[in-house]
């Protein structure tokens, strides 16, 4: 049920993504706003967050993603503090993002695989998916080494390492997911349930540690990214065999004229 | 514009009796067809009984459509929850005398956006399918949409359009706006070379409201 886009195409927007710490695009005018959320995905610290030296969000507890909210495009100087502390101390985490104009993007503060926190920025693909389908996204920022992520037992990304991400678009539905270390059977996590609602953008974050026993699976949803059907095929068949059940039909229903000639060369088909 | 367009060109193939705005093709035939004998209905077989208890229930609004039934023109048929086929396209039960609700958009009922209905116009053993009767449905005709544990919707027709079923606009799926009910079938001309059925027949219903 899983059909995957093509995995470069994933690959590289993992890059794009992370590659929004260091390239500098800061010429968005300062009107233009990006949709920016955050999670916190470093265990066991609550922490207050800072923008250019502002304060973002105060008392922020693991494991907690907060709503999408406008904010100017621009250079964020970001700094994580443990909550409470002085704020113009040394940070426990501190780094500059960069959110592009018109961007939907999540900022997650979280371990890299050797356990040290780390702050990175996300771009969330909000292109619209086929009708019927959904877009599942998985990234890696737990302290933990590769990882497979599976769908019904099947792996559907393989090899991830933090702080990666892989995309693929799967038909909508309730999925059986689990991490396992990359190549074996060993589960890390799960397996949970995903209700992937046609229409969205999942985003499953992959955080804690694995030597503190506290991995974990976070979800971030995205809707409104829906299409129409390609068409509504309401006849019996495409195939010639069809005919007959056209002109007896509209025979039926008493399209006369131009209707009575095709019946005609149904016959002679028959 | 295109759907007057096409409209407008239908209408001359078909014999018109009353002068209508040329965005709907109704051509006002008298029930000409004979429905097939309605057969006897049980009243909501598939919904369970209203004595259940229910912790969380269903919201109203959401509720799975079940039937739909157009009395006049003899239209009585099973709905059964559809997605979309592997080709991209909207699923369509197979028996021609049930149609499909497109589960992934709104559900009749529900305050906003397109319901949508569709059926085959035929079968391939050559008998009609259920929304072959969609060909003699006119502005006006109430849509009555029966619904697993939830009240009743009734819709009163207000367009029938035909449209290039390559061009069947994105605001029959829409998501948000008035509520209404769209059922779409297939309609000629039927060129086996090309797919079959050139068109699409669109109904257009929109909700009776409660305290009419």
């Amino acid at each position: 049920m899983i059909s995957r886009t093509p995995v470069a195409a994933a690959a590289s927007l993992g890059l794009c993504a992370l590659a929004l710490g260091g390239a500098a695009t800061a010429t968005a005018a300062d009107d233009d706003q990006a949709m920016v959320s955050v999670f916190h995905a470093v265990p066991g610290l609550d922490v207050d967050v800072y923008a250019n030296g502002d304060e973002l969000i105060p008392d922020f507890k693991p494991g907690t993603l907060t709503d999408p909210q406008p904010l100017p495009a621009g250079s964020y100087d970001l700094k994580v503090f443990k909550a409470g502390a002085d704020p113009k101390g040394k940070p426990a985490i501190q780094k500059t993002v960069e959110v592009p104009a018109g961007a939907n993007a999540t900022v997650v503060a979280h371990l890299n695989a050797d356990g040290a926190p780390q702050l990175d920025a996300y771009v969330n693909d909000t292109s619209d998916v086929a009708a019927g389908k959904a877009r599942l996204t998985v990234r890696h920022v737990a302290a933990a080494p590769a990882v497979d992520v599976r769908a019904g037992g099947t792996p559907i990304f393989k090899d991830l390492v933090n702080p990666k991400e892989d995309t693929a678009t799967v038909n909508a539905g309730t999925v059986s997911a689990d991490v396992v270390l990359a190549g074996t059977d060993d589960v890390a996590i799960g397996p949970a349930d995903l209700d992937l609602k046609e229409g969205t953008a999942n985003i499953v974050y992959a955080w804690g540690s694995a030597e503190d026993k506290n991995l974990a699976l976070k979800v971030q949803t995205l809707t409104g990214m829906h299409s129409t059907p390609s068409g509504v095929n309401a006849g019996a068949t495409n195939d010639p065999d069809a005919w007959p059940a056209y002109a007896a039909g509209f025979g039926l229903l008493g399209l006369a004229g131009a209707l009575t000639a095709r019946r005609a060369v149904s016959r002679d088909r028959a | 514009m295109l759907l007057a367009v096409s409209g407008a060109t239908v209408l001359a193939l078909a014999p018109s009796r009353e002068s209508l705005p040329p965005t709907t093709d109704f051509d006002a035939r008298t029930a000409a067809s004979p429905p097939a004998a309605p057969p006897v209905r049980a009243e909501d077989p598939d919904s369970p009984p209203t004595t259940t208890p229910s912790a969380s229930p269903v919201s109203s609004s959401s509720a799975v459509p079940r039937r739909l039934d157009i009395e006049r023109v003899g239209l009585r048929a099973a709905i059964e929850p559809r997605g979309v086929a592997p080709d991209g396209s909207a699923d369509i039960p197979e028996d021609p005398e049930t149609v499909g609700w497109y589960r992934f958009g709104p559900a009749p009922g529900e305050p906003s956006g397109s319901a949508v209905m569709v059926g085959h116009v035929d079968s391939r053993t050559g008998d009609l399918g259920a929304f072959a009767a969609l060909f003699d449905v006119r502005a006006g005709d109430e849509v009555t949409v029966r619904r697993a544990a939830a009240p009743p919707v009734t819709y009163r027709v207000v367009a029938r359009d035909r449209v290039d079923k390559d061009r069947l606009p994105a605001s029959a799926f829409a998501r948000t706006g008035r509520p209404v009910l769209t059922m779409i079938t297939c309609a000629p001309p039927f060129d086996a070379e090309r797919g079959g059925y050139q068109r699409n027949l669109v109904v257009t219903a929109l909700p009776v409201t409660p305290t009419g």
